[in-house]
């Protein structure tokens, strides 16, 4: 302190480079602020929004599919909420992922090798979350919220899943699950043919029934809305909604869930008393062509699906040789049996073969025109009925009759008769997996390698045997077109749209497929036939029924493969309509029941019916038979 | 005045007079700049961990502060003559933590730059660049009648060689730059020949591409995206996109403090150390950038002022070399973030979040002070 040459300057201090040093820092900082002016005051706006398009993401706004209600309002398809375990794989490190999964599957109580391999099947971008397991309960979801810290990757989401439900609001799938079907996740393929329609990797898609046939009316519009994201790629908050999403529109199905209950009900009586492994009820009003009951036995559990079933549960399904994820009313088809012969007849006296009147002999054994002597057909009656017109053979059901009218109209008329009633082709219900069928032609035998069906080919053919074969609704629908006075209909299943609470807002119109062309005497004839079957004919034991209106049908029965307990099984038939009020001529209920491969005499369909009738229109029960003893109905 | 002094003791009247000469204008710049990064520490906190994370970022800060506050006295009171005894020591101590550092260090972005102790970081290369000023001014000062001389100019090359080396191997290219920086600001105001640098420049620049080629792949990279930063938006680049996406949205006026959505997002890298700049420019838009330069501006002006009035060489270079070191730190800092300086770690002073850099800087504000209040002979 005490140096006295302190203050001295001695600093050889030049005020050129000291001039120079702040001039350059002038420039530099000036060079900073231009910049920095040309960045956010001049070109601001232009990084702005090149900023907000790098961290912000579209994404899909899911709109709700729609619900679905009965003919009477009942709502039948709900939506409801349901834990999704999800996740997102960039957030899962790979040495942890099987910890994690084994963890998630041990809370949801589930296999973990059914979440491992949903999670390798996804394809997207690692930021998207995967659906690993639909359907949790509501336990597991809090247990593996609580445990999300040891977690990492693993989202519970609530989603609205799929419940169906029976005719009292029931969570029944079992009820309606071929008319409803299921949906389940998309796949690869079908996203990629569907994704520009809205699809998102994730999502779910019609499977079976009309969630399938229906997909684009029940999925609705997905909208967009801008979400921002954070650097990892997780959306978070909305920006702005960019569409809204449009809801699914609601269907009302032409199904009476009660009446389908009570189908259900008399077919597995019937099925249960006699030992059968598949049926199908179909019930129809034959004015319009809309299906009120569509019953196919054994059923399968859709609310299965909703979540997602399990692979073994599908196994049990697909395992099943009565195959219940087929609806056999609409998927299979089977030899009609007698009940072709309205086919054969109103062709026949369309074709001028016949006329209402004349009689015609009968035999206990057909011979085949050109064939060799002692080569004949039976009647199921091996005595043979004497000389019978066309209601009486109809009534009695003569099959050396119908022999007769098939050899004399020829494969071609009798084949052109079938398909213009229907059979051979598609009915166009809004169902998926309708199968045409076949109907005797000369293509089908140039498909067999011969120039023509053989004459008894052709005589069996027209007693609805041997190359003719028939879904349960081509035959309804027949039948309908007879009721209905020669309108075939396009069967319906959706009846059409209705708001939130099931009442009905926008009808869709019954479609006509068309016109028989036959004269209303001739359809007057084959109605008296099928009236004639009820009271004097074969199905005499449903005759006295106290049944509101006048009821006509016909039976069937058709023999196929090997003989067991001694006997050749058969597929039985009983199609019927009747009006459902007292007075009125017009039938608004046409029904058919088909049960597969019986081994018991009598005709188990029959009384199915009979009791399906009895119960939809009250009536007392006393007149079922005991279904332990068949014997008393003729099996033809 | 005369009366008071003349009646006051020595000691007395010359520590009063000292203190007098205390440079509020340095201080008050200073804490404006600490103010800026707490607050926008504060920004970059929230970003990670909300209000919590953002006050604990700024107690923190508050922390180093106040530790460093006290080193600031500590240095401002006393001669900064003192330190010319102590080079030699200061020197071993430099090369001694910068060779700790690379052989123990801690890992940071795959470099080591830091040593935990006691669970603090410790990044000697901060408190490095401050002491080798100290020891180059001594350095030069010491050579004060050689000054134009190709020795003097080789013996601070090379002075300065190994600790630049030793940082350059951490590899810490950003405070290898600082070095150079502080070398060359110093010799040019040392009075230097302009002749003997120029080629000495040359030498260096056309040493250039090998240094290029020593980098790690990342560092070079990084190093070049500034040319066109959309050659690889989504890369090597990725940082300098989002960064200057940032500082354009900020606008006029900014998004708000805690609003900016490139900040708050995470789409800013390290944003409270190294790109603390974008923060500042998104949220507080060009205003608030302009008025960040403006305080950097008045201190660099203000340490000029000291260097101009330093009572000898030792200040000077002293003053000089720091002038020279915050300089180049705000230029290359902010130039990174606005797309005109290559991308290179170095903290943005007082403003970046870090205590070891607080601290140094605090001192090196001190010893500025102690410059400042020596000015003069005492008048008796």
């Amino acid at each position: 302190m005490a140096d006295l040459n302190e203050g001295r300057h001695d600093t050889p201090r030049s005020p050129a480079r000291f001039i120079a040093f702040g001039v350059a820092a002038a420039v530099l900082f000036t060079t900073l602020g231009g910049r920095l002016f040309q960045l956010q005051v001049v070109n601001g706006d232009q990084y702005a929004a090149e900023a907000e398009a790098m961290r912000t993401v579209e994404v899909a706004l899911r709109s709700p599919r729609g619900l679905v209600f009965d003919r009477q309002g009942r709502p039948v398809v709900v939506n409801v909420p349901s834990w999704t375990v999800k996740i997102r794989p960039a957030d899962l490190p790979a040495e942890e992922t099987t910890q994690v999964l084994r963890r998630v599957a041990e809370l949801a109580e589930v296999d973990w090798r059914a979440l491992r391999a949903r999670l390798r099947a996804f394809q997207g971008s690692p930021f998207e979350l995967v659906p690993i397991e639909r359907g949790i309960s509501r336990q597991a979801a809090l247990l593996i919220g609580e445990e999300a810290e040891r977690l990492p990757g693993v989202v519970v989401e609530v989603e609205p899943v799929r419940q169906y439900l029976d005719e009292l609001g029931r969570v029944d799938g079992r009820l309606l699950s071929h008319v409803l079907g299921y949906v389940g996740p998309i796949n690869l393929q079908e996203f990629t043919d569907l994704g520009t329609d809205g699809y998102l990797r994730d999502d779910l898609i019609g499977r079976a029934g009309i969630e399938a046939t229906f997909e684009r009316e029940l999925r609705g519009t997905y909208g967009t809305e801008l979400k921002e994201r954070d650097a990892r790629g997780r959306p978070l908050k909305t920006i702005r909604t960019v569409q809204e999403a449009k809801p699914g529109r609601n269907l009302m199905l032409t199904v009476d869930a009660r009446m389908q209950r009570i189908a259900t009900q008399s077919l597995q009586w019937g099925m249960r008393a006699v030992g059968l492994q598949q049926g199908v009820t179909i019930v129809m009003n034959p004015q319009t062509g809309e299906i009120l009951a569509m019953v196919s036995l054994p059923a399968y559990d859709n609310n299965k699906f909703a979540t997602g079933i399990s692979v073994d549960d599908y196994a049990v399904y697909l395992n099943d040789p009565a195959k219940p994820l087929r609806n056999h009313g609409i998927a299979d088809i089977y030899p009609p049996g007698s009940t072709f012969k309205l086919v054969t007849g109103l062709a026949a006296l369309e074709e001028g073969v016949t006329t209402a009147g004349r009689p015609w002999p009968t035999y206990g054994c057909y011979q085949i025109p050109d064939a060799p002597r002692g080569q004949c057909l039976f009647d199921w009656n091996r005595a043979g009925f004497g000389p019978l017109n066309m209601t009486q053979a109809y009534a009695v059901s003569s099959d050396t009759f119908f022999y007769q009218m098939a050899v004399a109209l020829g494969v071609d008329r009798l084949g052109q008769w079938a398909n213009h009633l229907g059979f051979g082709e598609t009915s166009g219900i809004r169902l998926p997996g309708e199968a045409a069928g076949i109907v005797a032609s000369r293509e089908w035998a140039r498909a067999q390698g011969r120039e023509d069906v053989f004459t008894g080919e052709l005589a069996q053919a027209g007693i609805g045997q041997n190359v003719v074969a028939v879904t349960p609704l081509q035959l309804l629908n027949a039948y309908a077109a007879l009721a209905n006075g020669g309108r075939l209909m396009e069967p319906m299943i959706v009846r059409g749209e209705t708001d939130d609470s099931g009442r009905l807002t926008k009808a869709y119109r019954p479609r006509l497929i068309r016109r028989i062309d036959a004269s209303q005497t001739n359809l007057q004839t084959m109605r008296i036939g099928a009236r004639e079957v009820i009271t004097t004919g074969h199905a005499y034991n449903i005759r006295d029924l106290r049944l509101p209106g006048a009821l006509s049908g016909k039976t069937g029965t058709a023999e196929f493969g090997e003989r067991r307990r001694g006997v050749l099984p058969f597929h039985s038939w009983f199609v019927a309509y009747l009006p459902s009020q007292a007075g009125a001529t017009d039938a608004d209920l046409a029904v058919v029941t088909f049960s597969y491969s019986a081994v018991v005499p009598g005709n188990v369909s029959l009384e199915v019916v009979k009791y399906f009738l009895q119960e939809w229109y009250g009536l007392e029960r006393d007149l079922r038979l005991d279904p332990r003893d068949f014997s008393l109905v003729a099996a033809n | 005045m005369g009366a008071v002094a003349a009646t006051s003791t020595l000691v007395d009247n010359v520590r009063g007079r000292r203190w007098r000469a205390f440079d509020l204008q340095l201080f008050l710049y200073v804490v404006l700049l600490i103010g800026f990064g707490v607050v926008m520490g504060y920004s970059a906190g929230f970003a990670e961990a909300g209000a919590g994370g953002g006050l604990s970022q700024s107690v923190k800060t508050l922390i180093w502060t106040s530790i460093g506050l006290i080193i600031f006295f500590v240095a401002a009171s006393v001669d900064y003559h003192w330190l010319q005894t102590l080079t030699v020591p200061i020197y071993a101590t430099v090369l001694a933590l910068l060779t700790l550092t690379m052989l123990i260090g801690t890992s940071l972005f795959g470099a080591q730059m830091s040593i935990t102790m006691a669970g603090l970081d410790f990044q000697f290369s901060e408190v490095s660049k401050v002491l080798m000023v100290v020891v180059l001014a001594s350095f030069l000062a010491s050579r004060r009648e050689r000054i134009g001389k190709l020795s003097t100019l080789v013996g601070a090359g090379l002075l300065m060689a190994i600790p630049t080396f030793l940082v350059f191997k951490q590899p810490d290219l950003g405070t290898a730059l600082v070095f150079v920086a502080i070398l060359v600001g110093m010799l040019f105001m040392s009075g230097a020949s302009i002749g003997w640098m120029a080629l000495l420049a040359g030498a260096t620049v056309a040493a250039a591409p090998l240094a290029v080629q020593s980098l790690q792949d990342y560092q070079r990279a990084r190093l070049f995206c500034f040319l066109d930063p959309y050659a690889d938006p989504q890369g090597a680049c990725y940082q300098l996109v989002q960064a200057l996406n940032a500082v354009g949205s900020g606008g006029l006026f900014g998004q708000g403090l805690t609003a900016g959505r490139q900040n708050q997002l995470g789409f800013l890298p390290v944003q409270s150390t190294d790109f603390i700049f974008t923060v500042v420019a998104e949220e507080l838009g060009f205003a608030g950038s302009i008025v960040l330069l403006v305080i950097f501006g008045l201190l660099i002006w203000r340490i000029l002022a000291i260097g101009w009035g330093a009572r000898d060489m030792l200040g000077m270079m002293v003053a000089m070399g720091l002038a020279s070191m915050l300089l180049f730190q705000i230029m290359v800092n902010v130039g990174m973030v606005i797309g005109i300086m290559p991308v290179t770690g170095i903290p943005l002073p007082f403003v970046t979040y870090g205590g070891s850099s607080m601290i140094s800087l605090l001192f090196a504000m001190g010893i500025l002070q102690s410059v400042r209040m020596h000015a003069r002979k005492p008048t008796f």
